[in-house]
């Protein structure tokens, strides 16, 4: 093998860029920890909200930006991707999960003290909701596979609707909870509570993100099937969560 | 090519390589702060007394922006973020990464974690945690402990997308021929490092989220009179961080191969037995031993006595892969360049680390040993020392890949030894001090004068240390300027990486490689 290959030879080759990564880690940057410090920690809100009108803009123009250059190409491997990041994210409910089982059975008694009546109704609904968004997802993947458009877009509308349906019960719910005394400061049981429910909900709204970054370009008629299967998978990772935090926090 | 050009190719860059450089740039600049750090606590404690600061709690502040950034922001970043990228494609013969801009996403989020430790320095209240950020002091204390938070959600969110990216990329992106078992071993090391930050970082991203929670939003995680429980954050953040330790070893390890294999012109011994027995085995053990960071906090004896036999039970598979190396050794054709002897320097260096390891396994040892500097000598031996000698003596082996050119041999090997004796000197003090009964976290040893010489001794070894380093990295940057061609494979390895011009162009090489039916990574002839 030569030695001599011409070492600078890259030189007026094209490299590939891609702004939207920049812009969307800084908006992170921007919109979680440089917010939530100014807001919390050295009480100056009106810098804290000029920070998120900062970020905001940054992850969502980035997020739309980065969709409408990965959504023609892709080598379908975003679907197992997918799978290796749920791992993750069922870390994260393991790690709440383990709290507060914790300190459940080490609890001199349960509930703690200050706790309400935990609804019993609402949640049975909300589980309605989700578990059939599943469905829906699936069904709307079913209908890409047919190469049926219209169903496809019919079902993923009807998910989305299930799922903003399922957000806005949970908000009900919360607002309900508090009215009665149990903040999230009340005591462990209403810090894990909200906590876990919070948690799963952000999960539920970063689900309908993706839901959302599919369907805008498929009513201008780009579909990426890959992307469509792997937003699903998400979707059916955040309702299998559910269970466990309706089955933990809910009717244990 | 206009300058302009040069640098939007690399601000948004997508390549694995110019991403992997950056991680590489970001992670020195965090090596030099928390260098500088040390140098800081070291000069402090040179003399009995207050030296350069009466103030403990300033003493806090260096102590966290040192290990938080060592770790966090230097080691993980340089092994599973500059190695991994720079290599990963290159040794499995793949045009990029399976997300590109998911990669660049990470790298810029590594910056801007980055950029939350430097803030840092410039509110009235940093943040004096240490790294591992205990409450009930987290919670109490005026630092800013949110500052600490969102450093580790940061740093660890690119983690995880990186683990994403390399798990993909490996099992769906070998070139045809590089079958699972023609892997580098620095890939598999790669491979179960990112698996257990898949498993692990969520829950430290968790347990740092609840300290920042309970001391701004006012929740009770970690408040008894409520029903919360202190120990469970202890619980959650060692049940990273003890793994953390080994999403740092795989790697190194795995960098230390390579450059042994090469230099030593031999096939790894017992590949197999490295891969599955080793990193299989660590990646098995390493959740079930982070009890023992709480051997002195209180638990029951039966969970002790599991917890002793599982922490010296995982010293079986990470001797396997010191087997593996040295084995590898064994009637090679030793060539001592640079990398060489940081990586033998790493055996050596590891070796010691490891063995006095066993003793703080020992439950009725470490009762003694635990508070002392006999921790922080032998964690740095392991871990920090010979953690970083293995990214030196890396950046040294593949720098005439990054920059088709070659460092100067002679300023190597100086500051190679430079280096090497200072570390000996500095944290083998440290462990007969410490078990000689001096306590570590003291900003004011007063208490303690018997220990001023071995002190001082320690700060005259850190100056060996800094000068050691700082030569190594002005090697690196005038032998990037002006250094003579090194031509694609100057070391003679049989690794994929290497049969790609230096530097590699975008997409690495014109076509996917083609590797023979008799093609190893290693395949350097019998062994004699």
């Amino acid at each position: 093998m030569s030695d001599h290959v011409a070492v600078h030879e890259h030189h007026g080759a094209h490299w590939d860029t891609s702004v939207w990564p920049l812009v969307i880690a800084f908006g992170i940057l921007f919109f979680l920890p440089l917010s939530f410090t100014l807001n919390f920690v050295y009480h100056k809100p009106m810098l804290a909200i000029l920070s998120l009108g900062l970020g905001a803009p940054m992850i969502i123009g980035g997020a739309a930006g980065w969709t409408s250059q990965a959504i023609g190409g892709g080598e379908g491997l975003s679907r197992p991707a997918m799978g290796w990041f749920i791992l993750a994210e069922a870390m994260i409910f393991m790690s709440f999960f383990a709290n507060y089982w914790f300190n459940r059975l080490t609890a001199v008694s349960w509930p703690p003290e200050g706790t309400p009546a935990i609804p019993q109704l609402m949640p049975a609904i909300m589980t309605v909701f989700l578990v059939s968004s599943s469905f829906t997802a699936h069904a709307a993947e079913v209908g890409l596979e047919h190469g049926n458009r219209s169903t496809f877009l019919r079902w993923w509308v009807v998910t989305i609707l299930l799922g903003l349906a399922f957000v806005s019960m949970s908000g009900i719910e919360w607002h309900h909870l508090m009215s009665e005394g149990f903040t999230y400061g009340r005591n462990i049981y209403s810090t894990t509570f909200y906590s876990i429910t919070g948690f799963h909900g952000a999960h539920v709204l970063l689900g309908l993100c993706g839901i959302v970054a599919v369907l805008i370009p498929a009513l201008m008629g780009k579909i990426n099937d890959g992307f469509v299967k792997t937003v699903s998978l998400y979707w059916h990772f955040v309702d299998i969560i559910w269970l466990f935090v309706v089955s933990q926090v809910y009717y244990w | 090519m206009s300058f302009a050009q040069t640098a939007k190719e690399w601000i948004f860059t997508t390549d694995h390589k110019r991403v992997g450089i950056l991680y590489l740039i970001g992670s020195m600049a965090a090596f030099a702060i928390a260098g500088l750090m040390a140098v800081l606590m070291r000069l402090e404690l040179s003399h009995l007394g207050p030296t350069i600061t009466n103030n403990p709690s300033q003493y806090n502040v260096w102590l966290y922006n040192h290990g938080a950034v060592m770790i966090l922001g230097f080691q993980i970043p340089a092994l599973t973020g500059f190695f991994a990228n720079y290599c990963v494609p290159l040794m499995i013969g793949a045009k990029d990464v399976a997300f590109p801009r998911l990669n660049a996403l990470s790298v810029w989020l590594f910056y801007a974690g980055v950029v939350v430790v430097l803030l840092g320095f410039f509110i009235p209240d940093p943040p004096d945690v240490m790294w591992t950020g205990y409450p009930p002091y987290s919670v109490m204390t005026t630092g800013n402990t949110a500052f600490y938070t969102f450093t580790v959600l940061l740093l660890g969110f690119a983690s995880i997308l990186g683990g994403v990216n390399f798990l993909t990329t490996v099992s769906f992106m070998r070139a045809p021929g590089v079958t699972w078992s023609k892997l580098n071993i620095f890939v598999w090391s790669i491979l179960a490092a990112f698996a257990l930050q898949l498993i692990f970082v969520p829950v430290l991203g968790t347990a740092v989220t609840l300290i920042t929670f309970d001391k701004y939003l006012g929740t009770h995680f970690f408040d008894p009179s409520t029903g919360g429980d202190i120990l469970t954050y202890q619980n959650l953040f060692w049940f990273y961080s003890h793994p953390a330790v080994y999403i740092i070893y795989m790697p190194f390890i795995g960098v230390v191969f390579e450059i042994v294999a090469t230099f030593a012109r031999n096939r790894v011994f017992n590949y197999n037995m490295v891969v599955f027995g080793g990193f299989g085995g660590i990646v098995l053990l390493s959740g079930e031993v982070w009890v023992h960071h709480l051997y002195v906090t209180g638990m029951p004896d039966w969970l002790r006595i599991g917890t002793m036999v599982t922490t010296l039970s995982i010293s079986v598979p990470v001797g396997l892969t010191i087997i593996g190396l040295v084995g590898t050794l064994y009637k090679g054709a030793i060539d001592f360049r640079t990398p060489m002897l940081y990586a033998l320097g790493v055996v050596f260096l590891f070796l010691i680390g490891g063995l006095t390891g066993i003793p703080l396994a020992v439950t009725s040892l470490t009762v003694h040993l635990a508070q002392t500097y006999y921790v922080v000598g032998h964690f740095h031996y392991v871990m920090a020392v010979a953690g970083t000698f293995a990214i030196f003596g890396g950046v040294y082996y593949f720098f005439p890949k990054m920059t088709g050119r070659m460092y100067n041999e002679t300023v190597g090997k100086i500051g190679f030894w430079l280096t090497f004796i200072g570390v000996n000197m500095v944290f083998w003090t440290m462990m007969v001090i410490g078990v000689q009964g001096m306590p570590r976290r003291y900003y004011d040893y007063s208490h303690f004068p018997q220990f001023q010489a071995s002190h001082e001794l320690m700060t005259f070894g850190t100056a060996f240390i800094g000068v050691g380093f700082a030569l190594a990295v002005v090697n690196w940057i005038m032998g990037a300027i002006n250094g003579k061609e090194a031509g694609p494979n100057p070391w003679g390895s049989k690794s994929l990486e290497w049969t790609t011009v230096s530097p590699p162009p975008h997409g690495n090489w014109p076509e996917i490689p083609k590797v023979d039916a008799d093609w190893h990574p290693y395949g350097y002839g019998a062994r004699s």
